[in-house]
């Protein structure tokens, strides 16, 4: 308890200093980094604790970034607005995925869900009149109570404390019966079932939850950018995200904010070597695919991992 | 008579040209012990999972408490009051034992996702009471000292009880056990034995149970059915089915060739 209240006021300081003694470029990637983790959050829900491989993670990202400007641009409504409530129209369509898609699993989910981007990435090219074509929109701005948000150090006001609330929430319901149902699932369908669990709906859940938290990821992701380009939310950029997962360790909600991290700095660390960078992720994935299955997670595992671990010798 | 709590009335089941299931009636009435025996191959698992809904049956009726099963999906099944074991074990290894104890008993300290996204008192009283009652069944098993042991962790006899714990946790009327004692030591199928009677006494449990091991079988079965090839070759008491020619012939005849032979 003093621990956790320790923790917590620390990291309000933190929070509250940050703004003053970083440069505004800082600012803007730490805010990029728990945008980030918050698209991987997704992930990890529904591919982690759920063990279902979805490649679906950039076309929520891209529909949560396109939904509100789009509302913005025809009806005029604000993104305080737009935002959450196009989360959870993708989080429905999300449930909806799975539904559909749960028939098939491994090889088949995967692919299944790859098309899925690939449908909405074409979709995002061709309705022109709504998105602007190949060409992309501009989001709009961040305005609430008549504050704007654009720049990194103002942004940060609103995207750590969304991303922080969500890791928690995320992290309360997996250290719940639902959390443990989606472990069951994970470890064995058949003896899930037969303790009455409804499988199916448990895994679109979890489809859901991935849609919700990638579209949230995404939005704040389109308010960083200023621009939605569709390029952006392509098979590519869902690889990308599934890299960060496995770097982070699939069941570990800490682990993937230190990879995010990691993929947001690679870039600027390595900069002389631009025309690489595809090489040097490719590698880390392949490095910890290999070495290092649990990812980043299993290098500390008390410290890092919830109660329901993968390897473990028991929870607590 | 009264009527049976399962009625398999009927019941065949094919995977493409092999009849797994011949037409085969068995009635479990409440409160028995009841055991479904016969040679490797002749059905029995079949039997289980077309009851709790992992295969479907090609033709026949199921009913359960006097409603149909048959076609329902297992989760329903189970719900229904139907809990079963695997005979290959299918706990969920990377949890602890009372983590695989409390999914079966999750929905009966049900509440909502908001009280689990903040932890509120519901959430940590439900907690506590699923919590406590997966103890309690641990303790029935005799697993209380292995409370925080990962699944696939515990040797191979305790995770057959902790199966048990983990189906009693559904709170179900009718326990279906899928070889419970194969592979286990002598001193371990008498634990089995004491454990199995004891849950008809105290929890008012109707058991059908498949295996193997005579010693489990005959010590605990009101009533055995046998199968084999997929048919039910005999259906009686246990001395009855002992002295059954047909029976001698299908399932100690063939142990006994087997013997012979090596």
């Amino acid at each position: 308890m003093v621990a956790r209240l320790a923790i917590g006021t620390t990291g309000l300081a933190l929070f509250l200093a940050a703004p003053h003694v970083l440069p505004e470029f800082r600012m803007f990637e730490i805010c990029l980094i728990a945008a980030t983790a918050l698209v991987v959050l997704g992930q990890i829900v529904v591919t982690g604790f759920a063990g279902q491989i979805s490649l679906a993670q950039a076309a929520f990202v891209g529909l949560g970034g396109y939904g509100p400007a789009i509302l913005a641009a025809t009806w005029g409504l604000p993104l305080w607005l737009g935002i959450p409530a196009t989360a959870a129209v993708v989080g429905v369509g999300g449930f909806v995925l799975g539904q559909m898609t749960l028939r098939v699993s491994g090889h088949y989910l995967a692919l299944a869900t790859l098309a899925f981007t690939a449908i909405v990435q074409l979709a995002l090219v061709h309705c022109d009149v709504l998105t602007g074509g190949a060409a992309g929109m501009a989001m709009p701005t961040f305005q609430i109570f008549g504050i704007t948000l654009s720049k990194g150090s103002e942004l940060y006001y609103l995207v750590l404390p969304i991303t922080v609330l969500l890791f928690l929430v995320t992290g309360n319901v997996m250290r719940s019966r639902f959390g443990r149902g989606l472990a069951a699932l994970r470890q064995s369908e058949t003896a899930a079932e037969a303790m009455g669990l409804n499988v199916r709906r448990y895994k679109a859940a979890a489809f859901a939850a991935s849609g919700f938290l990638g579209a949230i990821g995404g939005a704040m992701l389109a308010l960083l950018s200023t621009y939605l380009d569709p390029a952006q939310f392509g098979i590519t950029q869902s690889i990308y995200y599934l890299a960060i997962a496995v770097v982070g360790g699939m069941l570990s909600p800490v682990g993937i904010i230190v990879a995010s991290a990691i993929f947001v700095f690679i870039p600027e660390w390595l900069q002389a070597f631009q025309s690489y960078l595809g090489l040097v992720f490719a590698l880390l994935l392949l490095g910890f695919i290999v070495l290092r299955p649990d990812g980043l997670a299993s290098l500390r595992p008390s410290a890092l991992r919830l109660g329901l671990s993968r390897s473990g010798e028991g929870s607590r | 008579m009264s009527e049976p709590l399962l009625s398999v009335n009927d019941v065949t089941v094919r995977f493409g040209g092999i009849v797994a299931l011949n037409g085969v009636s068995i009635d479990v009435a409440s409160g028995a012990i009841q055991a479904v025996i016969g040679p490797n191959g002749a059905g029995k698992s079949t039997l289980l999972n077309v009851v709790t809904g992992l295969y479907a049956a090609s033709g026949g009726a199921i009913s359960f408490a006097g409603k149909r099963i048959d076609g329902a999906p297992s989760h329903l099944v189970s719900r229904s009051g139907i809990a079963r074991t695997f005979q290959n074990t299918e706990l969920f290894g990377e949890m602890s034992a009372i983590e695989n104890v409390m999914v079966g008993s999750d929905r009966h300290h049900s509440y909502g996702l908001g009280s689990a996204a903040v932890h509120d008192g519901r959430y940590r009283r439900r907690e506590t009471e699923a919590r406590r009652e997966a103890q309690d069944l641990l303790a029935l098993v005799g697993l209380q000292d292995q409370q925080d042991t990962a699944a696939s962790a515990l040797p191979f006899g305790s995770q057959r009880r902790l199966e048990i714990a983990r189906a009693l946790a559904t709170r179900p009327r009718l326990l279906l056990l899928d070889e419970p004692a194969a592979g286990l030591r002598a001193a371990e199928v008498e634990d089995l034995t004491r454990i199995l009677l004891a849950l008809r006494v105290e929890r008012g449990l109707t058991i059908l149970v498949i295996d193997h091991v005579m010693a489990l079988v005959m010590a605990i079965s009101d009533r055995i059915s046998v199968l084999n090839f997929g048919r039910k070759i005999a259906d009686g008491d246990p001395d009855s089915v002992r002295k059954s020619p047909a029976v001698i012939k299908a399932y100690l005849g063939e142990k006994a060739a087997h013997a012979f032979s090596a």
